[in-house]
C-alpha cells in the first residue's frame, strides 16, 4: 500500500479514473433528477441547436433529392394502397364523428371535463440525432416555449417512439423508447385479451434490443396482432396511444412472468416529423 | 479578420460537432441498426489531425476540452463522455506524432485507432453511468461499421483539416507554414 501512494503516476491515474466516475455519476443523476437543465446549459443547448439548424438545411436539400427519387419509385404501390383504403374513408369518417357527438354527451351527463385519453399535440422535426452507436437521443426543434415538459410522450408516424428526457427553450431532448437506459421511465401499457379482459405491464427493452410488453401475469391470452396502447398510468402520457403490435410471446429468464415481444408501431429506425403528446389531465 | 482567422480551426471542429448529429439523423436508417451501428465522428478526425500536424501547441488540449463540454451537454445532457474523451484522443495523438512519419496512411491508422478507442470508452462510460446496459459483442460487431465510417470521414475530409490546421493554426498567427 504504501508503494502504492511513493508512485505517482499509478496515484495520479487513479484520482483522475475516481474524478472520472464521480463527474459522470453525478451529472447523470443530476439530469435524470432535475425537471429543467441550468440557464447556461439551455443558452448552450439552444444556440448550438440554431447552429445545427443553419447547418442542415445544405445537408437536407442534397439528401432531399435522393428522396425525391426513392418517392417517385415509391408512389405507384402507395397510390394502390391508398385507392383500397379511401373507399372506406367515408364511412369511418361518419362513424368516427358520432362517436365523438356520443362520447361528448356522455361526459356531459357525468361532468366529466377531461380523461386520461385527453391530450393536445405539438408537431416538430428532428434536427440532429446522437452520433454515437449506443445513445438513442434525439434533439428536436421543439421546447419549453411551445409548452414541452419532460417525460411527454413522442410519437413519429402512428405510434409512440419515445419521451422527452430534457427541454430547453427552443429545442428538446427524446429518449427513443429502445433505450437500454435501466433508469429511464418506461410506459404503462395495456393491451385488450382474447377473453376481453384488459392486460396490464410496461415497455421495457429485451436483451436482443426487441420491444418487449414485461410484468404481464397472462400474457398468454394475447394473440398475435393484439395492439398495445398507453394505459395512461405513467405520469405525463396520456392513454390510447398505439405502442405496437404483438410479435411473439416467451416466459422470463426466472419463469414468474410473460414477455411479450412487440413490433414498434412508430417510426423508431429513422424519425424526422415527430409529435409531442400533450397530456390535458394533470398528472 | 485576423483575429479570426487564429478561430477558424474552432469553428471548424465546433461545425464538424454539429455535423456529427445532424448527418447521424440523416443517415440513421443505414447506419444505427438494432444494438450495433456505426458511429459518425467528424470532430474526431479533426482532433486526431490536429494531434499530428499541430503537436507543439498548448492551446489545443483547451480547444477540445471545450468542445467536449459543448458535445456531452447538446447531445447527452450530462459531463464525462466528450469532456474526457477528445482532450484524451487530442493527448494520445500529440503524444504519437513524434514518432509517426507524417504521411497520410500513418494518419489514417492513428485516426482508426482513436475511432475504436472513443467507441470503447464511450460502451464503458455509457455502461457504468446505466445509460446503456448491453453486451460487450454489441462492441465488437460496431468495430467494422464504425471503422468504415472512419474511413468515410477521413477520406472526405483529410485535405480540408491539413490545409487548415497547417494554415490557420488556433490561437498561433505568428506559426504558419505551409
Amino acid at each position: 500500500m504504501k508503494n502504492f501512494f511513493k508512485n505517482k503516476k499509478i496515484l495520479a491515474t487513479f484520482i483522475v479514473v475516481i474524478v472520472i466516475l464521480s463527474m459522470l455519476t453525478i451529472s447523470v443523476n443530476l439530469r435524470n433528477r432535475r425537471s429543467a437543465p441550468t440557464f447556461v446549459q439551455k443558452l448552450g443547448n439552444d444556440t448550438i441547436a440554431i447552429v445545427a439548424r443553419v447547418v442542415k438545411w445544405p445537408v437536407s436539400l442534397f439528401t432531399g433529392s435522393i428522396d425525391s427519387v426513392q418517392d417517385l419509385i415509391d408512389t405507384q404501390n402507395e397510390n394502390d394502397h391508398l385507392r383500397k383504403q379511401i373507399d372506406n374513408l367515408a364511412q369511418t369518417k361518419a362513424r368516427n364523428s358520432a362517436l365523438e357527438d356520443e362520447n361528448t354527451q356522455l361526459k356531459q351527463a357525468l361532468k366529466l371535463k377531461s380523461t386520461l385519453s385527453d391530450y393536445n399535440i405539438v408537431n416538430g422535426s428532428v434536427i440532429s440525432r446522437s452520433p454515437d452507436t449506443w445513445s438513442d437521443l434525439l434533439i428536436i426543434n421543439q421546447g419549453a416555449q411551445s409548452g414541452i415538459k419532460k417525460n411527454m410522450a413522442v410519437m413519429s408516424g402512428p405510434g409512440v417512439i419515445g419521451r422527452i428526457v430534457e427541454v430547453n427553450r427552443t429545442s428538446s431532448k427524446v429518449e427513443l423508447i429502445t433505450s437500454t437506459d435501466k433508469s429511464a421511465n418506461r410506459f404503462a401499457v395495456e393491451a385488450d385479451a382474447a377473453d376481453g379482459k384488459k392486460v396490464h405491464g410496461i415497455i421495457s427493452v429485451t436483451s436482443g434490443n426487441e420491444l418487449a410488453f414485461t410484468q404481464v401475469v397472462d400474457g398468454r391470452k394475447l394473440k398475435r396482432g393484439t395492439r398495445v396502447y398507453t394505459s395512461g398510468m405513467g405520469g405525463r402520457s396520456p392513454k390510447g396511444l398505439l405502442v405496437g403490435t404483438v410479435k411473439k410471446t416467451t416466459r422470463d429468464s426466472y419463469g414468474l412472468s410473460d414477455v411479450i415481444e412487440i413490433k414498434p408501431a412508430g417510426n423508431i429506425n429513422s424519425p424526422s416529423i415527430i409529435t409531442v403528446i400533450k397530456r390535458k389531465v394533470a398528472d | 479578420m485576423r483575429i479570426l482567422r487564429e478561430w477558424y480551426v474552432a469553428i471548424a471542429l465546433l461545425v464538424a460537432l454539429v455535423l456529427d448529429g445532424v448527418i447521424a439523423f440523416y443517415a440513421q436508417g443505414i447506419i444505427f441498426k438494432g444494438t450495433y451501428g456505426a458511429s459518425c465522428w467528424f470532430t474526431i478526425i479533426g482532433i486526431v489531425l490536429m494531434g499530428l500536424c499541430d503537436d507543439r501547441n498548448d492551446s489545443n488540449i483547451w480547444l477540445v476540452f471545450g468542445i467536449g463540454i459543448v458535445a456531452d451537454l447538446y447531445y447527452l445532457g450530462f459531463l464525462g463522455v466528450y469532456t474526457v474523451a477528445f482532450p484524451a484522443v487530442y493527448f494520445l495523438a500529440k503524444s504519437v506524432a513524434r514518432f509517426l512519419p507524417e504521411i497520410f496512411w500513418a494518419r489514417l491508422m492513428v485516426s482508426l485507432a482513436a475511432y475504436l478507442l472513443l467507441d470503447a470508452y464511450l460502451f464503458l462510460a455509457y455502461s457504468i453511468a446505466g445509460t446503456i446496459s448491453l453486451p460487450i459483442s454489441s462492441l465488437l460487431m460496431s468495430i467494422l461499421p464504425s471503422w468504415g465510417m472512419c474511413l468515410i470521414i477521413f477520406l472526405i475530409t483529410y485535405s480540408f483539416w491539413i490545409w487548415l490546421i497547417n494554415k490557420y493554426p488556433f490561437l498561433k498567427p505568428e506559426n504558419r507554414f505551409y
